[in-house]
């Protein structure tokens, strides 16, 4: 499974828990849309540490870099090939 | 997992409990009594190198991991009956840990040093008058000025507020974005034109600990003085509460060990129907859920404790770690009152200082329902 798709699984099943009735695109907006809040963060960087073994700084816990999965995935690969 | 004491934190937990017994108690009903913040055993604190313990010896600091510096403030909560003063120095420390986790190079290598000295005394400002438990609903805007902020608001029963040198304050920066984006964290200094401490407020208990309004009136605050970016104060905020949810209830489980302590003692001395009082299961059964309590609190801490150390993410642990002990802390000092009778009534026991101090413990840092909140969110409600 893709990163973007791990990404996908964990936020449309473990922060929406099966409520979301469209899919998740790559690009839409996670926190315009209430779909990330300040504790989904939280929940979604627990499991991206976790899954791809990455410890994620600081200085990179920027709102931005959680706007989408498409964001995130990029955040993600950026510390895979560190 | 096996969460024994090295012999290290064995001897850093012995010479903070026969400092806090030597030092920090006497004197504790009066200073309770008349609801003031003892500066000088501050300053004796500051002398033990308390705040120094989890910060890097580049900064002045001991360098210590965390699980570490939770088994010294647990000693801390054991062995000083001022819990006012815990409380301040506790804050101290998540202070130091947002400071250090967010802040850039100069407030890290120029500012902390003060923090970890004990020189400085900080607090973290987030509440305010119209928002508690929904915390970003804060009113107290930042707007973006030349080379800086302009912060109006105010924030209320701050701990340490009345007394802090600098503090954290959490504010909106942008009222269109949502709260993840919207929040920023800028560090406050006393002097700064604009900025105000009130009085310390009287409380129910932890009456050492002082807890005050902070007033914004058109303060500015240099573009410097952001603690981490613009927009990043919710996830910090996050971030801070997991190492507050671990450190706060360090203390809290060494208070509910002097409780069962004291009660297992008070249970064997007292006699009532020719028998010791301990005899009686009403009475037994109590302390033996104490002992419960301590014992898996134990547990829960430090896996918190562990993963923090570990720099992991631990939401549940922390919460979960937060509500179990403050809760049987507030239970225990409820049954440490009922055991006694009418003594544990009375000032002079004591004991009604803990009840008081423990209420304030299911409130502060999170309520217990907002922390039950958390943990069922992720148990998937």
């Amino acid at each position: 499974m893709s990163t973007s798709d791990s990404i996908r699984d964990f936020i449309t099943g473990e922060i929406l828990h099966g409520t979301l009735k469209d899919p998740l695109h790559d690009q839409d907006s996670l926190i315009e849309s209430g779909i990330i809040d300040s504790m989904g963060v939280m929940t979604l960087l627990a499991f991206l540490e976790d899954k791809f073994s990455i410890q994620i700084p600081g200085d990179e816990l920027l709102p931005e870099n959680f706007e989408s999965i498409s964001t995130i995935t990029t955040l993600v690969d950026r510390h895979l090939v560190r | 997992m096996n969460f024994a004491f090295t012999e290290e934190q064995k001897e850093i937990r012995k010479t903070i409990i026969d400092f806090a017994r030597r030092d920090l108690n006497p004197g504790i009903v009066e200073r309770d009594r008349l609801g003031v913040f003892p500066r000088e055993l501050w300053k004796k604190c500051a002398e033990m190198r308390i705040f120094a313990i989890p910060f890097p010896e580049s900064l002045g600091g001991d360098g210590f991991d965390f699980v570490t510096a939770v088994a010294a403030f647990h000693a801390l909560g054991y062995a000083c009956k001022d819990s006012g003063l815990v409380h301040s120095m506790a804050t101290q420390i998540i202070c130091g840990i947002q400071l250090q986790l967010f802040g850039n190079k100069e407030q890290v290598s120029q500012i902390l040093p003060d923090l970890v000295s004990g020189k400085l005394i900080y607090a973290q400002a987030i509440t305010e008058p119209g928002s508690g438990s929904d915390a970003f609903a804060m009113q107290t805007f930042a707007s973006k000025t030349d080379g800086g902020y302009i912060l109006n608001g105010t924030k209320t029963m701050i701990s340490n507020g009345p007394v802090a040198d600098r503090a954290l304050v959490f504010a909106v920066t942008d009222r269109a974005k949502k709260t993840l984006g919207g929040i920023s964290c800028f560090l406050v200094s006393k002097g700064d034109a604009g900025f105000s401490a009130g009085k310390p407020m009287e409380k129910m208990g932890l009456r050492t600990l002082t807890n005050g309004e902070l007033s914004f009136s058109d303060c500015y605050i240099p573009e410097s003085s952001i603690v981490g970016r613009e927009g990043q104060g919710a996830i910090l905020f996050g971030e801070a509460m997991e190492w507050e949810r671990t450190l706060i209830p360090a203390c809290l489980l060494g208070e509910l060990e002097r409780v069962l302590e004291e009660c297992v003692q008070y249970a064997k001395d007292r006699k009532a129907f020719g028998q010791p009082i301990g005899d009686f299961q009403a009475i037994s059964h109590k302390i033996a859920m104490m002992k419960v309590n301590a014992e898996l609190g134990r547990l829960a801490l430090y896996n918190a404790a562990y993963l923090k150390s570990q720099r992991k993410r631990a939401a549940l642990e922390t919460s979960t770690a937060k509500l179990f002990i403050s809760e049987s802390l507030k239970q225990a000092c409820m049954d440490a009152v009922q055991i006694r009778g009418g003594y544990g009534y009375m000032v002079e026991y004591e004991v009604e200082r803990d009840l008081r101090d423990s209420i304030a413990s299911t409130i502060y840092s999170g309520t217990s329902e907002m922390q039950a909140n958390i943990i069922a969110r992720i148990a998937g409600l």
